[in-house]
């Protein structure tokens, strides 16, 4: 079963009127979003690229939800780079949608039964609250689509052969899912695998977490997917995802080199000059589009990452192929007002 | 003090904080040479074209000035004389503004340390070249010192026990970090906290003035707002259109011809600034500050706020000017507050400007000047007379 099934066409014909409704619901129960709208005089959308879209960090900033303080189920957070955390609230309905809906996507390529499951992570990482929020919570979200875990990694960090060629003896001659952040399947998974000849062939791994340290090493993600072939891993599936729009991911397909949208959420990749949408080839700010936030009014988010949309409708998967190309950097002013960082801390 | 971690980007190296036997009086001819020296190398065609912030500076230190500003610290009730040790503590994003207060200060005879951001750059390298190069007296490499120095609280505190006056720029946090380092019991801080600027418009002023007029009002506006990305302490942000009747007519030309001036200028502003500028005007409409937000290019940012009441006093990006409409200047006068520092006007009448400033009483708002003038550093800054800061006075009763 996929939730990757709909052509572009289709897919913006059944998402438009549902988008257009979020809106409208949003604005009658959340009125700080309906302030924004009314004051950039937004009236209505025939488009998708003409929906409204907020700036994600605007969760960083403001109180969006769009359910009653005593319908609060969940709050999620996410920390930023400089500190800021997002709150994301969640009333039951939506928790509930976002974890199935997540099940969904990530059952397109694991089938629908649980895994054996190897984390190449460390269990250390769930007790440091520092990290907790961002690396915890995706460890955590995706171990529920696995079973009999391991963590390749020990408490202090280091590489644990003997337990990763403990879960292998054990599960490695059927499917089994490996699941990092793409910095560590690199760093801890994949040299550790061709040092001593481990035997990935029936692992499928999931992986996320950008590219920004690879390219420092300059590993590109086709010389990524290249490399693990090696030591035998050829299901390989990168995601894009964010708190601000949980239950949504954009998953690399079987055909690798590009995300696809699922069939309840979209891309549009705008121009940082005139914000009009850009044709694929071009590379923008991605907003990043779903009809999974029902109690906040995150259904339309300009992310602050770049991307660029490859092809729509030719690849294994219907709907748009596009990467994501990195981050924008943060916006710094010359000013006075600017403290002695070395003094303060 | 460790002088290995200090990096002297300027004077002679050495213990910064070793007693000394130069002397320098109030003017002292040695350092108004070498300053006259350094304003024609900072005038330099090809320098000020690289950087014209250092047109300014080298403006500020031509010698008529110089001889002015001394003028200035001479007293008929007093013997006036240098404070002592002077510890500077410039921001480390605005590349110039160092060099105004350690001038001033060296002009009366200070010896000072001035403390350099590591992240200086820019118009400061090209500054620290000109320096350099000045050919001067001993004395002054003995007496100016520039330095750089890592994360390092003993040598913060040295230099603060050591100095008679320590002068802190960068804001409320750089403030209230630098004070932790006691200083003896006679030094004092000279501190240039969190500033806000505005700008007030007179609409029957503007209707008033021809095209001409309202055309250099707005380069003298755009080089406020544009120059220091609308972050200095003293670029305009909240434009208050003061007068009666719909302000629909005024705001739009105003708007039009700043984005004409932008545009000759050739200025930009990148993604991440146009994503800033979204962010913090969608806060303000989000908590119903403001009632429209505009966004007709990347450069320019307008927002209608409700009332006078409303003006945001921290930075919301380069380029965003939120407008606010109040009948007169006296109606104005309730929403200042101290943290506002220069208020940019045009269309008024001097009479106009003058009961604006009596009727703010020192309350708030230390400096009204016109449209273009926002960001000339002046002796008198922060509502402080700087000379008159950067020396002491001793009576004689005969």
């Amino acid at each position: 079963m996929s939730v990757f099934t709909l052509a572009q066409k289709d897919k913006e014909a059944a998402l438009l009127p549902q988008l257009a409704a979020l809106t409208e619901f949003h604005r009658a129960h959340c009125e700080p979003y309906d302030r924004i709208l009314s004051a950039s005089g937004f009236t209505a959308a025939s488009e998708i690229s003409d929906l409204p879209w907020l700036p994600v960090r605007l969760f960083k900033t403001l109180e969006l939800k769009s359910i009653p303080d005593d319908e609060v189920f969940k709050i999620l957070t996410s920390s930023g780079t400089t500190g800021d955390v997002s709150k994301i609230y969640l009333d039951k309905a939506a928790a509930a949608e976002q974890q199935r809906r997540l099940a969904a996507t990530v059952q397109t390529v694991l089938g629908p039964k649980r895994l054996p499951m190897l984390l190449v992570d460390t269990k250390a990482m769930l007790k440091d609250r520092r990290s907790f929020s961002a690396r915890g919570a995706g460890v955590l979200g995706m171990s529920t689509f696995g079973r009999d875990h391991v963590w390749a990694l020990d408490l202090d960090g280091q590489v644990d052969l003997q337990a990763i060629r403990d879960f292998l003896t054990k599960h490695g001659d059927a499917p089994f899912l490996i699941f990092g952040f793409t910095f560590l399947v690199w760093l801890h998974l994949y040299e550790v695998a061709r040092d001593h000849g481990l035997d990935l062939s029936n692992g499928i791994l999931i992986h996320s977490g950008g590219w920004k340290k690879l390219v420092d090493q300059a590993v590109s993600p086709d010389e990524f997917r290249k490399r693990l072939a090696g030591v035998g891993l050829t299901r390989i599936h990168n995601y894009y995802g964010m708190v601000e729009q949980i239950g949504t991911i954009f998953l690399e397909g079987p055909d690798g080199g590009a995300l696809y949208c699922p069939d309840f959420a979209d891309v549009v990749v705008r121009d940082p000059e005139t914000w009009a949408e850009l044709p694929p080839g071009k590379p923008g700010l991605l907003e990043v589009v779903s009809t999974l936030p029902t109690s906040y009014p995150g259904h339309v988010l300009l992310t602050e990452d770049l991307g660029v949309v490859h092809g729509i409708d030719d690849g294994a998967w219907p709907g748009k192929r596009f990467s994501v190309l990195g981050r924008l950097p943060r916006a710094e002013a010359r000013g006075c007002s600017d403290t002695y960082k070395e003094a303060a801390a | 003090m460790n002088s290995a971690t200090v990096q002297f980007r300027f004077g002679a190296e050495g213990d910064l904080t070793a007693p000394s036997e130069d002397r320098l009086a109030v003017g002292d001819e040695r350092v108004l040479d070498f300053l006259a020296k350094l304003a024609r190398k900072l005038l330099t065609p090809a320098l000020a074209r690289r950087h014209p912030e250092l047109g300014s500076l080298g403006f500020f230190l031509r010698p008529a000035e110089l001889r002015r500003a001394v003028a200035k610290m001479e007293r008929d009730d007093a013997l006036v004389f240098p404070r002592g040790n002077v510890f500077h503590l410039p921001p480390a994003n605005v590349d110039t503004i160092f060099v105004y207060s350690w001038a001033l200060s060296a002009l009366a005879g200070n010896h000072n340390v001035v403390r350099i951001s590591s992240r200086a750059a820019g118009a400061a390298e090209a500054i620290f070249e000109a320096l350099n190069e000045v050919d001067a007296d001993p004395v002054i490499a003995r007496t100016q010192r520039m330095v750089t120095y890592g994360r390092d609280d003993a040598i913060t505190g040295a230099l603060s026990r050591w100095c008679d006056l320590r002068v802190i720029w960068g804001g409320d946090a750089a403030v209230d970090a630098i004070r932790k380092h006691p200083l003896r019991p006679s030094g004092r801080d000279l501190t240039f906290p969190d500033r806000t600027s505005w700008a007030v418009l007179s609409m029957p002023g503007w209707r008033a003035a021809d095209p001409a007029a309202r055309k250099a009002a707005v380069v003298g506006f755009a080089n406020d707002a544009y120059w220091f990305d609308q972050a200095a302490c003293s670029s305009p942000r909240t434009v208050f259109l003061i007068g009666d009747g719909d302000p629909a007519d005024v705001r739009t030309e105003f708007l039009d011809l700043l984005l004409t001036v932008v545009d000759q200028r050739g200025w930009t502003v990148d993604a991440a600034m146009a994503v800033e500028k979204r962010v913090n005007a969608y806060g303000l409409a989000a908590t119903g500050a403001a009632t429209a937000v505009e966004f007709p290019d990347n450069r320019i940012t307008a927002l209608t706020l409700t009332g006078s009441d409303q003006v945001p006093r921290h930075w919301i990006g380069a380029g965003a000017f939120p407008f606010a409409q109040v009948g007169s200047l006296t109606e104005l006068v309730p929403a200042m507050t101290r943290q506002d520092q220069t208020v940019s006007h045009f269309g008024f009448t001097p009479a106009e400007l003058r009961a604006f400033a009596i009727a703010l009483g020192g309350r708030g708002v230390d400096r009204i000047v016109p449209f273009g003038s926002a960001l000339t550093f002046g002796a008198v800054w922060d509502g402080y007379d700087l000379p008159a800061e950067f020396t002491r006075l001793t009576t004689v009763t005969t």
